[in-house]
């Protein structure tokens, strides 16, 4: 999965540090000139195209390399979906449990999007 | 703890983005600074590790982005705002508007005023009696019947803008003679009596409308960000709703409708609001990962997940791997 040529997933791009990146990339796409008030990109939107490319990367081969730790959740399946290769579901009163005797955290609901860890050209 | 480890886990992508995307930087002929600017962000946003929305606007101000989102986001919608209301105004209400502002600019608007605040005065008086304890229902029924009145009123001034009924005519005649005379005017009372009005009744009335044309300008939405103005607009507009006939009496309410259309036509992004509040909910406890194996048997779940990011409770988790077991 971590081969530099391959695509990667933009799954991880709705998660609060990618969508930290996008809203800080449009900032910079959106900026406007306070003076002129004219439009003013700092960067061209191809270029922050490809920083998401590489976000999407990073964070998969991060995940991957450099976390270790294992979590199991418990609750009452509320919605599930499967399309297109992609689990989606919708978990109510929903229980995790972390290691190291880290407290349980809770939460009414919670969604799950979950793609095939496996690409459809791997074996 | 996973969620200690977030914080280096993100460290080292915001660190593997920046690398990587140096040379695409020097490619473009970006300076190196909005590069850093993007990092710093990036770093900034890490120890929160929770609210995407907060730290990256924080971030802003302090580098060379000298203005920050809402600012640049409230400008294009105060710009929104204006367009659209400006458009609403010509579209629903452009003819009453302009006859209005028209009259305004002409002076001839005293003779109007007189009229709205005549409805007004009527009004006001029928409260008096509602309020009155004794005799209350029978001057309920008058009041009604002059609700009814004022709303048959109305309706001539919904037809015809501007050309009022007969009643009102008259009025307009006898204003334009005084006005001839030493430009003092009079008002009808309910009971149908000419009311002599001094120079400074007018000059209040006068002030009184154009203090409500200012607001309805200004406080209308034109000149507040459009969070505030939806915000301090739905109530009352759905309150005027409720009203329905009786409000029917006047130019004046013409002026309030003027509000509304600006409410009204703000109130299309207030709707969709609480959809997407629904989604941030659902995004505020999210799981985004990929499975290994996802397995039911009858209405027992149980998966495989693994690299997930966890956002619970304002708190992010990392895992390596998980194991799900849920009902359905």
């Amino acid at each position: 999965m971590a081969a530099n040529n391959q695509a990667f997933y933009e799954l991880y791009r709705g998660s609060s540090i990618g969508l930290a990146l996008t809203d800080t990339l449009d900032d910079l796409i959106a900026h406007v000139n306070p003076e002129t008030n004219q439009p003013e990109p700092l960067i061209p939107p191809q270029l922050a195209m490809k920083i998401l490319a590489s976000f999407d990367q990073a964070i998969a081969e991060v995940l991957q390399k450099n976390v270790k730790n294992r979590l199991s959740f418990k609750g009452s399946l509320d919605t599930y979906r499967f399309c297109d290769e992609v689990w989606t579901f919708l978990i109510k009163n929903v229980t995790f449990k972390m290691d190291h005797g880290h407290p349980p955290v809770t939460a009414d609901k919670i969604k799950i999007v979950s793609c095939n860890a496996k690409k459809p050209g791997e074996t | 703890m996973s969620n200690q480890a977030v914080g280096n886990v993100y460290q080292s992508v915001i660190d593997e983005v920046i690398n990587s995307s140096r040379v695409d930087f020097e490619e473009s002929g970006i300076e190196e600074s909005v590069l850093e600017m993007l990092r710093q962000n990036g770093i900034k946003q890490e120890p929160h590790g929770q609210d995407e929305a907060g730290p990256a606007i924080k971030r802003e101000p302090g580098h060379h982005l000298p203005m920050p989102p809402p600012m640049t986001f409230g400008g294009m919608d105060n710009n929104v705002a204006a367009h659209r209301a400006a458009q609403n105004l010509q579209q629903q209400y452009g003819e009453r508007a302009v006859n209005s502002i028209n009259a305004i600019q002409q002076g001839h608007h005293a003779g109007h005023q007189q009229q709205q605040h005549q409805h007004q005065h009527q009004q006001g008086q029928q409260g008096q009696q509602v309020a009155d304890p004794q005799a209350a229902y029978r001057q309920q029924m008058a009041a009604a019947t002059a609700a009814q009145q004022h709303a048959s009123n109305g309706q001539g001034h919904l037809q015809h803008s501007q050309t009022d009924g007969a009643g009102e005519a008259d009025s307009d005649g006898e204003e334009e003679e005084e006005d001839d005379f030493d430009a003092i005017l009079c008002r009808k009372n309910e009971a149908g009596e000419l009311q002599a009005m001094g120079r400074v009744d007018i000059d209040r009335i006068l002030h009184k409308q154009f203090a409500s044309k200012a607001k309805a300008m200004e406080g209308g939405g034109l000149m507040l960000p459009l969070e505030e103005a939806t915000r301090h607009k739905t109530m009352p507009a759905s309150k005027r709703k409720g009203k329905g006939v009786a409000r029917y009496d006047g130019d004046d309410d013409d002026e309030e409708d003027d509000e509304d259309a600006i409410n009204s036509d703000l109130d299309d992004p207030d709707d969709v609001g609480p959809d997407d509040d629904g989604d941030e909910d659902g995004l505020g406890h999210m799981m985004l990962c990929m499975y290994d194996k996802v397995q039911r048997v009858k209405n027992k779940w149980k998966c495989t997940l693994k690299d997930g990011v966890l956002t619970v409770n304002g708190k992010e988790y990392v895992f390596h791997k998980a194991t799900g077991e849920y009902e359905w």
